[in-house]
């Protein structure tokens, strides 16, 4: 268990890409944000018309630029984190654990500040001048209830899916993870191929928390994937 | 340091005998401990202890528990009584052999060691 | 005495190559063990397996009495840095020291920090920007002041310079005699570090070609040299390891002691006898290519102890 501890401190030891380069990811996107809106102003639309909220609250920035940083972070939890912590002496089960454990904690972490900007743009109407940053459908519309599980089964997704990427290329090298796309786009490719002729009647009947389920599923996969990757994995 | 031609405890202990002989211990001094003599010379520490108990085992050094090593009274005597021994050995013996490759005859050979001495002196 | 390692009948392949074979090696508690051979001779695999980073294809490692690998207990109580460790991306010097005492149950801040003070490593460089010395004095750091008791050192004086190379035996030896541990260390540089060991291993080819203490390596073999006709006509029945010719001299390293007969013979057609050095003994064995008779000569005069 010790070792599961330390490794958890081991990948918080980055402190400042841990929990300092998603603060900075969330104040670029905020600034452009705000620099979009301005456009869209001076463009004549109005700030609180109907049409302003629809086209601000649409915006999806905030998830695009978190996921990429959020995927390389989990890659390189693994990729060069993995040898080191051998080398400190931890286990290949330890370390497996730990990462998870560790991911777990930096999405709580980005949902927790994703959740208290988003409750302050509400309390001040949206930064005084009805810029929607953080409140927006992707994060739920300002429901905190959504926003919470979109953001953290969103982060671990991000970071997990990284890890098994990385820990292919630990046990394999280059091939691995071109082995692992390879089949998801199959798996992907079939399924799609499977429901293509039901989609309208799927899209109709879609609910949110299919995504959940997802999610779950994807976090499970890696999961499970990396310690299979890992357990047997050599460092050279 | 150390030369390859004996094993290194050896010559550690011939070296502390050296010191011992040219008054730079004592009797009845500490000398250094193994471990201040592996560091020093940058050698095993197990090596080091093994050079110090060669002298041990001589009777010229002994140990006092807890506190060190120390040299014991009429080391000196002792280890020239020893060196004596080894004299004859390891410089006469060569030194014969090789005056008599370079055909150095006796009478030379006595007057190479005369002149050798008061040019010492 | 016990062992600190047994190693028995350790074989790694690596797909169609054989990284180690058969090697039998044991190194007891409370030693300094050099690990010698050349490039390729299976030395940081073996100490890979050892560390419990790579599995034996056949065979057994214990360490400490239990198997290394995924073991949580000895895993605590062993240090090795690879000689090409990686560090996690934009590490520098703090973060190694402020996460290895988590790792290490007896780590010393006073020897990590005399050693980064004394190997100048800087603090503000990425490690990833790191020179060779650089990155060895870091393995350094990690390796003595973990003060694990089976420590084990992947060539820690690549690109190091003499002040820094004197430190290091410096602070080995010290922190070694107050705090006895077993230490393994692999290294080219045999005339610099030979005193430091009371035992050796020699590998070649992922074999092991002697596994013995340090004091006994001067009666494997002899160099005999003088007139080539001499030399060769006293080594003729001999396991020769590596001749050096020149203009009608010739110098060979061979195995096993020289009986007396011979000795005087040696003697008297004016040729010269004196052991084999460890570094003369392990540059011979790398130049040598064995026949499966020799290894059995070998195994029979118990070179394997």
């Amino acid at each position: 268990m010790s070792a599961v501890i330390s490794t958890v401190k081991l990948h918080m030891n980055r402190r400042e890409t841990t929990f300092l380069v998603p603060l900075y990811i969330t104040g670029m996107v905020a600034v452009f944000s705000v620099l979009i809106s301005l456009v869209f102003w001076r463009s004549g639309s109005q700030p609180g018309s109907a049409e302003w909220i629809q086209g601000s609250q649409s915006n999806p920035g905030i998830v695009y630029a978190l996921l990429s940083f959020l995927v390389y972070l989990g890659v390189s939890s693994v990729a060069t984190t993995f040898p080191f912590a051998l080398t400190l002496g931890a286990t290949r089960r330890s370390f497996t654990v730990g990462t998870l454990l560790w991911a777990a904690i930096t999405s709580a972490y980005v949902a927790a500040i994703l959740a208290v900007l988003s409750v302050v743009e509400r309390a001040t109407d949206h930064w005084f001048v009805g810029f929607y940053v953080f409140d927006v459908y992707v994060l739920g519309a300002g429901d905190i209830g959504r926003l919470l599980p979109i953001v953290f089964l969103g982060v671990l997704t991000a970071l997990t899916v990284g890890g098994v990427f990385a820990s292919a290329w630990v046990r394999f090298g280059a091939r691995g993870p071109q082995l692992i796309a390879a089949g998801v786009v199959i798996v992907i490719a079939a399924a799609l191929i499977v429901v293509v002729p039901a989609a309208a009647e799927i899209a109709e009947a879609f609910q949110l928390w299919w995504l959940a389920v997802a999610a779950l599923a994807a976090i499970a996969l890696s999961s499970t994937g990396t310690w299979l990757l890992l357990r047997p994995a050599v460092v050279r | 340091m150390f030369t390859e031609d004996a094993p290194i405890f050896q010559q550690l202990a011939a070296r502390i005998a050296d010191d011992i002989l040219a008054g730079v211990h004592p009797e009845e001094s500490p000398v250094p401990s193994a471990t201040d003599l592996a560091v020093f010379h940058q050698i095993n520490p197990a090596t080091a202890s093994k050079g110090v108990n060669v002298l041990v085992d001589l009777g010229a050094l002994y140990k006092k528990r807890g506190i060190g090593v120390f040299v014991a009274t009429g080391a000196r005597e002792l280890l020239r009584t020893n060196r004596r021994a080894e004299f004859r050995r390891e410089y006469v013996a060569p030194l014969v052999r090789e005056a008599r490759a370079l055909d150095i005859d006796r009478a030379t050979l006595r007057q190479m060691i005369d002149d050798e001495e008061s040019s010492q002196q | 005495m016990t062992n600190a390692i047994d190693m028995q009948a350790v074989t790694r392949r690596f797909g169609e190559s054989t990284a180690l074979d058969a090697v039998d090696v044991t190194v007891p508690e409370g030693s300094i063990c050099g690990l010698l051979g050349r490039n390729g001779a299976g030395k940081t695999t073996m100490m890979s397996i050892i560390a419990g980073q790579d599995r034996p294809s056949s065979g057994r490692v214990e360490v400490l009495g239990q198997e290394p690998f995924e073991n949580e207990s000895v895993l605590a109580m062993l240090s090795f840095v690879r000689d090409n460790q990686r560090y996690p991306d934009d590490y520098r010097l703090h973060h190694v020291l402020r996460i290895a005492p988590d790792f290490a149950p007896h780590w010393s801040e006073e020897v990590a920090a005399e050693l980064v003070d004394g190997f100048r490593i800087p603090a503000r460089t990425p490690i990833k920007k790191f020179s060779r010395g650089q990155l060895s004095s870091v393995a350094i750091v990690l390796g003595l002041a973990s003060r694990a008791p089976v420590t084990l050192l992947d060539e820690p004086y690549l690109g190091l310079d003499v002040t820094a190379r004197a430190l290091f035996h410096d602070m080995l030896l010290r922190d070694y005699a107050a705090h006895p541990r077993t230490i393994v260390l692999s290294t080219h540089l045999v005339q610099e570090s030979e005193a430091l060991f009371d035992r050796v291993v020699i590998l070649d080819g992922g074999t092991v070609r002697v596994s013995s203490e340090a004091e006994d390596v001067r009666d494997l073999a002899f160099t005999l040299s003088g007139a080539t006709d001499v030399v060769q006509g006293l080594t003729a029945r001999s396991t020769v390891l590596s001749t050096h010719t020149v203009a009608g001299l010739m110098s060979a390293t061979v195995w096993g002691a020289l009986d007396d007969e011979s000795r005087t013979t040696a003697r008297d057609l004016g040729a010269r006898v004196a052991p084999a050095s460890l570094h003369e003994l392990v540059a011979a064995i790398g130049e040598h290519r064995p026949e499966p008779a020799d290894l059995a000569l070998h195994e029979k005069k118990g070179v394997r102890a």
